[in-house]
C-alpha cells in the first residue's frame, strides 16, 4: 500500500460521454430539486416571518432551513458530480448540551451558512430552468435534426408550408426541406456537449459558492495550518540533528586537535620527532573535521544548489552516491523557486541515502519532470523494499518537509521490493 | 614567482600569503572579490594567481567566473582555483577553454604544504591539476567495462594521471620505479584506446575526455 501524506483532492477527469451523461442529468432532473427547493424555501419563509410575531415563527422559519440543508446537501452531491471534485459540506453549527429548548430549536437560525443554503434555493431556480431548457432544447434539436429524414414522412406537407428552408431562398424541395434539418441537427449534435456543459457549470459553480465556499475556506486554512505545523516540524527536527552531528563531529574533532597540539607544544622541546608525530596526526584531524563540515553543510543547503541550479546538484548528487544513479530531467522544467528546488533536492539526497544505507540495491533512478504546476520528483531503486515513512527512519522528516511545501509524498516499498519515492511539488 | 592571492576571508589570505613569503614567493597583491581579482590580473599578469571561489559579490562561485574571464583575456594565464567544495560541474568550466595552466583543488589541501607547492609550480609551468575528489566522482560515475579491464594498479596510475600528476611524481607516491608507471600508462592508454600525448595538460584532458564518457 502506497504511503501518502496528502492534501486537497485533484479535480476527477471523465471521459467525454460520461461528462455529457452527467451533465444533463444535472440539468434535467436538476429542475425538480430546484423547484422543490424554491417552493419549500419561499412558503417556509413566507409563513415563518408571518408568524414572528407568535413564537412559533421562529420554529417555521428553522424547520425551512432544515429542509434548506437537506436540498443543499443533495445539491451539492450533483455539483461535484459537475464540477468533478466534491462540493465539502461545511460544519453547521450545533446546539450546545446545555442550551434550552428555545435556543436549541433556534440554533439552525444562528448559522450563517443556513442562511446560504436558503438564499441558494432560492436563486437557483432561474439558473435551473435556463440548464433545463438548454439540455432539452439542444438533445431534441440535435437528435430530432439528424433523425429528421427518417421521419419527414409522417409530417404533413401542405403546399403553402412554408419551412426554415424556404425562407432561406433554398427552394421548396424535399431534399431541401430534409438537409435543411440535418444540418441543423449536426450543428446541434456537434454544440450540445459544450452547450449543455456551459450552463451546468454556470448553476453548479454560482451553487457551490454558496454553498461550500465557507466549508472551502475552511478547508484551506486547515490545510495551511498543517503546512506550518509540519514546516515547524521539519525545521526542529532538522534544527536537533545539526546539533547533535555537530557536537559528534566536528566539536569533538577540535577538542581533540586542541589536545594534540598542547603536546605537540609540550613534546617539541623533550622530544621532536614525537612532536612531528603529533603534529602530523593533528593535520589528519584537521582534514576529517572540514571532511564533516562540508557533509554537514551540505546537508543545511548545499552551495552547487544556489550557485548552478537544480540540475547540476542533483547531477554532482548523482556523482558521489555509491550506488550507480540514472539521471533523467526533463528539460522543461523551466525555473523553479529557491524552496521548491531545495525541497527536490532534498527528496533525491534523502531517497538516494536512504537507498544506499538500508536498501542493498544495485541501481536506482531519478527523474524530475514538470507539468500543470507541479513538479514530480521519483527515485525508484531495485533494492529489498520495505522502506517507510514512519516516525525514527529518515523519510519521516523528508515527508515533513515536503509537506511544508505543499506537497505531498508517497512511498512506494513492499517488502521484497522495488522501492518507489514520489514527491510532488507545486510551483508557479 | 608573482603571485596574486584572492580570497575574501582575511584570515586564510594572511595564511597563504605568510605561507607564500616562507617558500620564496612574491605575493604581489591580495584582493577580496571577483572584480579586484580581474584587473589585479590583467594589469600586473602574474606568474600564477590563487583565487577563491564564493567570494563577493556575488558570494557564489564569483572566483570560478572571474578565472574564466581573466583567461579569456590572457589566454592560459596559469590559476589555481581553491575552493570549500569540489564539484566535477565546476572543473569542467575551468577546464573548457582546454589551454592548460589550470588548478583546482579543495582548500584543505595546502595543509600539505609540500605538495600544495608543487601543485602551484606545476599549474605556472602550463600544467593542469586536479582534486583527487573531483576524480574520484569521475572513476566512480563512470562504471563502464573498458575501466573494468583495467588492474587495479592501473585503475589507481589513471586517477593519478587525472589529478595531473607527472609520471615522476606517480612513481613517488605509489612507491615504484619510473619504468613501472611508464608500462602502466602505456597499458592504460593502449586498453583505453587513447592517443599518446607526451604534452602534460593535453594528456590530462584526454584522461578526463574519456573518463566523462
Amino acid at each position: 500500500m502506497p504511503q501518502t501524506s496528502s492534501l486537497g483532492h485533484a479535480p476527477v477527469k471523465r471521459g467525454f460521454i460520461r461528462q455529457l451523461g452527467v451533465d444533463t442529468v444535472y440539468s434535467i432532473f436538476g429542475l425538480v430539486l430546484a423547484v422543490m427547493s424554491f417552493t419549500l424555501i419561499i412558503t417556509g419563509l413566507a409563513l415563518g416571518i408571518g408568524l414572528l410575531i407568535t413564537v412559533i415563527g421562529f420554529a417555521v422559519l428553522a424547520l425551512t432551513m432544515l429542509i434548506a440543508r437537506g436540498l443543499a446537501d443533495m445539491h451539492r452531491i450533483g455539483i461535484g458530480g459537475v464540477l468533478g471534485r466534491p462540493s465539502p459540506r461545511p460544519a453547521y453549527r450545533k446546539s450546545q448540551p446545555g442550551d434550552g429548548w428555545f435556543r436549541k430549536t433556534l440554533s439552525p437560525l444562528r448559522d450563517p451558512q443556513s442562511w446560504l443554503d436558503v438564499l441558494a434555493g432560492i436563486i437557483d431556480l432561474p439558473f435551473a430552468i435556463f440548464a433545463f431548457v438548454v439540455a432539452v432544447v439542444w438533445w431534441a434539436a440535435g437528435l430530432g435534426g439528424i433523425t429528421y429524414g427518417l421521419w419527414d414522412w409522417s409530417l404533413p406537407h401542405p403546399p403553402d408550408n412554408k419551412n426554415l428552408n424556404d425562407f432561406l431562398g433554398l427552394g421548396h424541395s424535399a431534399a431541401a426541406r430534409i438537409w435543411t434539418n440535418e444540418v441543423i441537427g449536426v450543428i446541434f449534435v456537434l454544440t450540445l456537449p459544450f452547450a449543455i456543459r456551459g450552463a451546468a457549470m454556470l448553476r453548479a459553480i454560482i451553487a457551490r459558492a454558496l454553498l461550500s465556499g465557507i466549508a472551502e475556506m475552511r478547508h484551506q486554512i486547515v490545510g495551511l495550518q498543517e503546512q506550518n505545523k509540519a514546516a515547524a516540524s521539519a525545521e526542529v527536527t532538522a534544527l536537533r540533528r545539526l546539533e547533535r552531528d555537530i557536537h559528534d563531529g566536528p566539536q569533538q574533532r577540535l577538542v581533540r586537535l586542541a589536545m594534540d597540539l598542547g603536546r605537540a607544544k609540550q613534546q617539541l622541546d623533550s622530544d621532536p620527532v614525537a612532536a612531528r608525530a603529533t603534529i602530523e596526526e593533528a593535520l589528519g584531524q584537521t582534514r576529517e573535521t572540514l571532511d564533516e563540515l562540508r557533509a554537514l553543510s551540505r546537508g543545511i543547503a548545499p552551495p552547487i544548489l544556489a550557485d548552478r541550479g537544480l540540475e547540476s546538484a542533483l547531477d554532482a548528487l548523482a556523482g558521489r552516491n555509491p550506488v550507480p544513479v540514472d539521471l533523467a530531467i526533463a528539460p522543461n522544467l523551466g525555473k523553479l523557486t529557491a524552496s521548491v528546488e531545495t525541497t527536490a533536492y532534498f527528496v533525491v539526497a534523502e531517497a538516494l541515502t536512504n537507498t544506499a544505507k538500508h536498501s542493498a540495491a544495485q541501481a536506482c533512478t531519478v527523474t524530475v519532470a514538470r507539468n500543470a504546476g507541479l513538479v514530480g520528483v521519483v527515485v525508484t531503486d531495485d533494492g529489498q523494499g520495505g522502506a517507510h515513512v514512519a516516525k525514527g527512519h529518515g523519510l519521516a522528516g523528508l515527508a515533513d518537509r515536503v509537506r511544508a511545501a505543499g506537497g505531498t509524498l508517497t512511498v512506494t516499498s513492499p517488502i521484497g521490493g522495488p522501492t518507489e519515492i514520489c514527491a510532488e511539488l507545486p510551483c508557479e | 614567482m608573482r603571485v596574486i592571492v584572492a580570497d575574501d576571508a582575511v584570515l586564510l589570505r594572511e595564511g597563504l600569503i605568510r605561507l607564500l613569503s616562507e617558500n620564496g614567493h612574491e605575493v604581489v597583491a591580495a584582493v577580496g572579490d571577483g572584480p579586484s581579482f580581474v584587473s589585479a590580473c590583467l594589469a600586473l599578469t602574474p606568474d600564477v594567481s590563487i583565487v577563491d571561489v564564493r567570494m563577493p559579490p556575488s558570494h557564489t562561485d564569483e572566483g570560478l567566473r572571474a578565472a574564466v574571464t581573466v583567461r579569456q583575456s590572457l589566454r592560459g594565464s596559469p590559476i589555481l582555483v581553491l575552493s570549500q567544495y569540489v564539484e566535477v560541474s565546476y572543473a569542467d568550466d575551468l577546464l573548457a577553454d582546454r589551454a592548460g595552466a589550470i588548478g583546482y583543488l579543495l582548500k584543505d589541501r595546502v595543509a600539505e604544504v609540500a605538495d600544495f607547492l608543487d601543485a602551484l609550480t606545476r599549474v605556472a609551468a602550463g600544467g593542469t591539476v586536479l582534486d583527487p575528489e573531483v576524480v574520484g566522482q569521475l572513476v566512480v560515475r563512470r562504471g563502464r567495462a573498458p575501466l573494468d579491464s583495467l588492474t587495479p594498479r592501473e585503475r589507481e596510475v589513471l586517477s593519478l594521471m587525472a589529478e595531473g600528476k607527472s609520471n615522476t611524481a606517480i612513481a613517488r607516491q605509489l612507491v615504484v620505479t619510473d619504468g613501472a608507471v611508464e608500462k602502466h600508462v602505456k597499458n592504460i592508454f593502449t586498453k583505453l584506446d587513447l592517443p599518446p600525448d607526451e604534452e602534460q595538460h593535453r594528456r590530462v584532458l584526454a584522461v578526463l575526455t574519456y573518463l566523462r564518457g
